[in-house]
C-alpha cells in the first residue's frame, strides 16, 4: 500500500511539473506580480450594437450549447476596431498550437490541492500523566485492567505538533463518472483518506459513490478535518467511531425532487471501524478461545436529511443509524498481557440538527448540535490473574452529544464555544453494571483568524473533564486545561464550502 | 416499523421517476438575481425561474444552503455567470444535486461568460495577487451593451431546450431588445457626460461600465481582490486623491464601506453606493431598473 502512494505521488508529480512548465512556456515573459493602483489605459470592451439585429437564423442555426461564443464574426463589423485583443489572443494560441506537443496532456491534469495542518499545544499535564488518561467505557478501557499503549486523541502532545498534510486530486474521470481522492501525509506515514468515485450521470436523482471515504452518518463526520469549526473532533465522535467513520464500501443517495432538500441513504461498508466494529475474529495465546471473523461486508449505514429555509435561517435536520458486528481486540491473543476483546452486534444511532442565521453577506451565526446512542449487545472477555481467557455476556449502552455555536462576526474572524458530554455510561458484564463515571464533559471556546480562505489561524482553549486515571480499582477524575494555536494552510485548487 | 418506511419511500421514489412524464413547466435555475430577470424577460411564464444567490450578497462569497440543492435537483436548465464567479459555492452544491441534466457540458448547462469577451486576463495567476480570475474579470455583465448578447444566448438555449415555445422566445427577445435599445440610448446619453471622470472603486466590479462610458479608474479601496483594506493602502491611495480630481468613490453594497467613508469625508469626495445585482438595492427590481437605478446613482 505504502509503495502503492509512493508511485502515485511520483506519477502526480511527473505529471503536473512538466505540464505546469509547459503552461507558461519557457520563453514566456515572466512579469513580476505588480499591483495596479492605476489604470488609466482604458481597455476597449467589444462592440455588441449589432445584438440589438433581431435574432436571424444564423444565430439559431448552430449554438452547440457549450457555453461557446455562438458568432466570432459579431466582433468584426464594428467602428472603432474594439475587437483588437481578441482575434489577437486567438492569433497567439493558434501560433502557440503549432508549436506546442501534439500529444500534450497537461490540460487533464486533475486538480490538485495540498493542505497543511500544524499546531502548538499546551496542558498542564505532562505528557508522561496525559498518556495513562483514559474516558472509562468509552475510549481505551473496558474496566480499567487494560493498558495498552494509546491512539488518538491523546496521541498529542505538548508543543509543536505536525498534525497532518493532505494532498487531495479531483477530476471528471469521463463522461460518467468522477473521482476524489485525499492522501494524508504525516511526518511517519501515508494514508488514503478517502480515493473514491462517483456517478455523474445516473437519472432521477441517484447517485453511487464507491472506494474508500468518509461515511455522511451525522453531521460532522463526512467532513475533513480542516473543514472543522474546532480544532479537534466532537468527544462522542472519538468515542464512538475514534474520531471519524471512514471505511472502504458503496454508498447510494437519492435527493427527492421536492422544494425543499430531502435526502436518503444508504452505504454497505466494510466495517472495520476499530472503536465500535470490526471483523477480525480473534483467539488467545493457547486458542482455548476463538470468536470467528464476522460476514463481510460488516457494517450498514443509512441515513435521511432535510433542510428548508425560513427567511435568513437555514435549518438542517438528520437522522442517521449504522449497525454492524465488532471484533474488538485488545490484546487478548497475546500471552502475559492482561488484554481484553468484545464481540457484539452494534448499532449506533444519532441525530442532529443545524441552525444557521445569516445577519448579512458576510456575518452568520451557527447553532450545531448531535446526539448519538450507542448499544452493544455481545461478549466481552477479558484474562485473570492466571492468564485465562474469561467471558462475560456483555450489554453496552452508551450516549454522547455536543452543542457548539459558531459565529462568524466579520469578513475574516470567526468565534465558537462548544460543550461536549459522553452521557450515558452503562455498561453491565453477566447483568452486573460496571461501576464507571458518567457525564464526561468538556468545554471548547475557539476564535480563528482568516486571513483569506487558504490560510487560517486558530487559538483554542479547551477544559477537558473527561479525563480519568486508574485509582484503586476505580476512576479519579483528572481534568486538563489544553491551548491550542493552530494554523491551517491551503495551496492549490479552490476548495469550495459545503454547507 | 421497517415497511411504514419502506412504502412511502417507494412511492415516493417511483413518483419522482414519474413525475417528468407528465407535461410541467420548465424550471430555470440561475446562479445570480440579474439573469432570472433577464429570463422572465426571454421566457415571461412559461417557464419557472429561481435565483440562488441573493442579490445584496457578495457575488464571490454566497453562503451555499441545502435548499439550493433541491433547486438544482428539480432544474431542467442552470444558467450561471461563469469565469470563475461561482467557483467558491457552487460546485459541491450541483456535485450534490444529483441531476444528471445540468452538469457542465450538458444541454441543461449555460455558462454565460463563453458569449462574451472578458478583460483583465490575467498573464501570470499567483494568490499573491489576492483573489484573482484567471479567466478574466467576471463582472462583465455591469454594462448595458453586454446585456443583448446575454439575453439572446439564453433565448438561444431556452429554444434549444424547450424548441415547442422557440417562436415566443424568440419574439419575446426582440421586444425585449427593441426595448433595451431605447432605454440603453438614454443611459448611454446620461452616462457619456462622465466621460473622463476619474474614479475610485471598493473592488474592480464596476470596470466593464468604467470602460464603456471612458471613466477613469484611479485605484481600488481593497489593496488587492477579496482583501479588506490596509492602513498602507489608504495612505497610498490618499495620495492620488491629493494629486487628482476624483469624483466618485464606487462602494459596493455588501463590503464594509468605513474606509470609502473615511476617504470621502476627508476628501470631500461623493461615495456613491452602486447596485451590482438585482436586489442590491430596494429600487433595482429587475434587470431594467437595475440600470435604471445605477445610472440615476451615478448621474445625480
Amino acid at each position: 500500500m505504502k509503495r502503492f502512494t509512493v508511485i502515485l505521488l511520483v506519477f502526480i508529480f511527473s505529471v503536473a511539473i512538466p505540464s505546469l512548465r509547459g503552461q507558461d512556456g519557457p520563453d514566456a515573459p515572466k512579469e513580476p506580480a505588480q499591483k495596479e493602483l492605476r489604470d488609466d489605459s482604458p481597455a476597449d470592451l467589444p462592440n455588441y450594437d449589432d445584438d440589438d439585429a433581431t435574432l436571424e437564423p444564423r444565430n439559431e442555426s448552430k449554438d452547440p450549447g457549450n457555453g461557446s461564443p455562438d458568432e466570432p464574426e459579431n466582433y468584426d463589423d464594428e467602428e472603432r476596431g474594439a475587437a483588437r485583443t481578441a482575434p489577437k489572443r486567438d492569433a497567439q494560441s493558434m501560433k502557440e498550437g503549432t508549436t506546442s506537443s501534439p500529444f500534450s496532456q497537461s490540460q487533464f491534469v486533475p486538480d490538485i490541492s495540498f493542505v497543511l495542518d500544524a499546531s502548538y499545544n499546551h496542558r498542564d499535564r505532562d505528557n508522561e500523566i496525559y498518556k495513562t488518561q483514559l474516558r472509562p467505557g468509552f475510549i481505551q478501557s473496558m474496566s480499567g485492567e487494560a493498558e495498552h499503549e494509546h491512539v488518538a486523541p491523546n496521541a498529542v502532545m505538548r508543543g509543536f505538533n505536525f498534525n497532518y498534510a493532505e494532498l487531495t486530486l479531483y477530476s471528471v474521470v469521463d463522461p460518467y463518472f468522477d473521482l476524489f481522492a485525499a492522501i494524508e501525509l504525516t511526518t511517519a506515514k501515508v494514508l488514503i483518506e478517502e480515493a473514491y468515485f462517483c456517478t455523474t450521470s445516473l437519472p432521477f436523482g441517484f447517485q453511487l459513490k464507491t472506494g474508500k471515504f468518509l461515511s455522511s452518518f451525522g453531521r460532522i463526520n463526512e467532513q475533513h478535518a480542516h473543514n472543522w469549526d474546532f480544532y479537534d473532533a466532537p468527544l462522542v465522535y472519538e468515542a464512538f467511531f475514534g474520531g471519524d467513520l471512514n471505511e472502504v464500501g458503496v454508498r447510494a443517495t437519492w435527493v427527492a425532487p421536492l422544494d425543499f432538500y430531502l435526502m436518503i441513504g444508504a452505504e454497505a461498508l466494510q466495517g472495520a471501524n476499530a472503536a465500535s466494529f470490526g471483523a477480525t475474529g480473534f483467539a488467545d495465546h493457547n486458542e482455548t478461545m476463538r470468536v470467528r471473523d464476522s460476514d463481510d461486508p460488516n457494517l450498514g449505514v443509512g441515513y435521511i436529511k432535510t433542510s428548508f429555509d425560513n427567511g435568513d435561517l437555514t435549518v438542517y435536520m438528520g437522522a442517521s443509524g449504522a449497525y454492524g458486528r465488532s471484533r474488538i481486540n485488545h490484546g487478548v491473543d497475546q500471552a502475559g498481557v492482561a488484554g481484553t476483546a468484545i464481540a457484539a452486534h452494534s448499532h449506533v444511532l444519532g441525530a442532529d440538527l443545524t441552525l444557521k442565521y445569516q445577519f448579512d453577506s458576510k456575518r452568520y451565526l451557527a447553532l450545531q448540535t448531535e446526539y448519538l446512542y450507542r448499544f452493544m449487545d455481545g461478549a466481552y472477555y477479558a484474562k485473570n490473574e492466571t492468564d485465562i481467557v474469561e467471558e462475560y455476556a456483555l450489554v453496552k449502552r452508551q450516549s454522547g452529544l455536543y452543542a457548539q455555536l459558531v459565529g462568524k462576526f466579520a469578513m475574516r474572524w470567526r468565534a465558537g464555544i462548544r460543550y461536549d458530554l459522553l452521557a450515558v455510561n452503562d455498561i453491565k458484564l453477566d447483568g452486573i453494571k460496571e461501576s464507571l463515571p458518567e457525564s464526561l464533559p468538556r468545554y471548547s471556546a475557539m476564535v480563528d483568524f482568516n486571513a483569506t480562505e487558504f490560510s487560517r489561524f486558530r487559538l483554542q482553549y479547551n477544559y477537558d473533564h473527561s479525563m480519568y486515571v486508574p485509582r484503586d480499582g476505580s476512576f479519579a477524575s483528572r481534568p486538563n486545561h489544553e491551548v491550542v494555536l493552530q494554523v491551517n494552510i491551503t495551496i492549490g485548487a479552490h476548495g469550495a464550502h459545503a454547507f | 416499523m421497517k415497511r411504514t418506511v419502506l412504502i412511502p419511500l417507494a412511492v415516493a421514489m417511483i413518483a419522482s421517476v414519474a413525475a417528468p412524464l407528465r407535461a410541467e413547466r420548465l424550471k430555470v435555475v440561475t446562479t445570480y438575481p440579474y439573469i432570472a430577470s433577464i429570463v422572465e424577460q426571454i421566457a415571461k411564464d412559461t417557464v419557472r425561474v429561481d435565483a440562488l444567490a441573493r442579490g445584496d450578497y457578495d457575488p464571490h462569497t454566497i453562503v451555499p444552503k441545502p435548499s439550493f440543492i433541491a433547486k438544482l435537483r428539480k432544474a431542467h436548465l442552470l444558467i450561471i455567470n461563469g469565469a470563475q464567479l461561482e467557483i467558491g459555492w457552487l460546485p459541491p452544491l450541483l456535485k450534490q444535486a444529483n441531476n444528471a441534466s445540468v452538469n457542465p457540458g450538458t444541454r441543461g448547462f449555460l455558462d454565460l461568460s463563453g458569449h462574451v469577451t472578458l478583460i483583465d486576463v490575467p498573464k501570470s495567476v499567483s494568490r499573491a495577487q489576492g483573489d484573482v480570475h484567471p479567466d478574466g474579470n467576471p463582472h462583465y455583465y455591469i454594462d448595458p451593451h453586454v446585456i443583448p448578447r446575454l439575453a439572446r444566448a439564453i433565448c438561444t438555449k431556452l429554444s434549444e431546450v424547450d424548441s415547442r415555445n422557440a417562436a415566443m422566445y424568440k419574439k419575446n427577445y426582440d421586444e425585449f431588445a427593441a426595448r433595451w435599445k431605447a432605454k440603453r440610448a438614454s443611459w448611454d446619453a446620461k452616462l457619456r457626460r462622465l466621460k473622463a471622470a476619474k474614479v475610485i472603486q471598493y473592488h474592480k466590479n464596476m470596470d466593464y461600465l468604467l470602460i464603456r462610458y471612458g471613466l477613469v479608474r484611479m485605484g481600488t479601496v481593497e489593496p488587492l481582490p477579496g482583501i479588506p483594506p490596509t492602513s498602507k493602502h489608504i495612505a497610498e491611495l490618499e495620495k492620488i486623491f491629493e494629486s487628482n480630481t476624483i469624483r466618485f468613490i464606487l462602494q459596493d453594497v455588501y463590503n464594509a464601506d468605513d474606509s470609502s467613508r473615511h476617504l470621502s469625508k476627508k476628501f470631500g469626495v461623493k461615495m456613491v453606493k452602486v447596485p451590482h445585482d438585482v436586489g442590491a438595492v430596494r429600487e433595482a427590481e429587475g434587470i431594467f431598473s437595475l440600470f435604471d437605478e445605477m445610472v440615476r446613482r451615478l448621474t445625480q
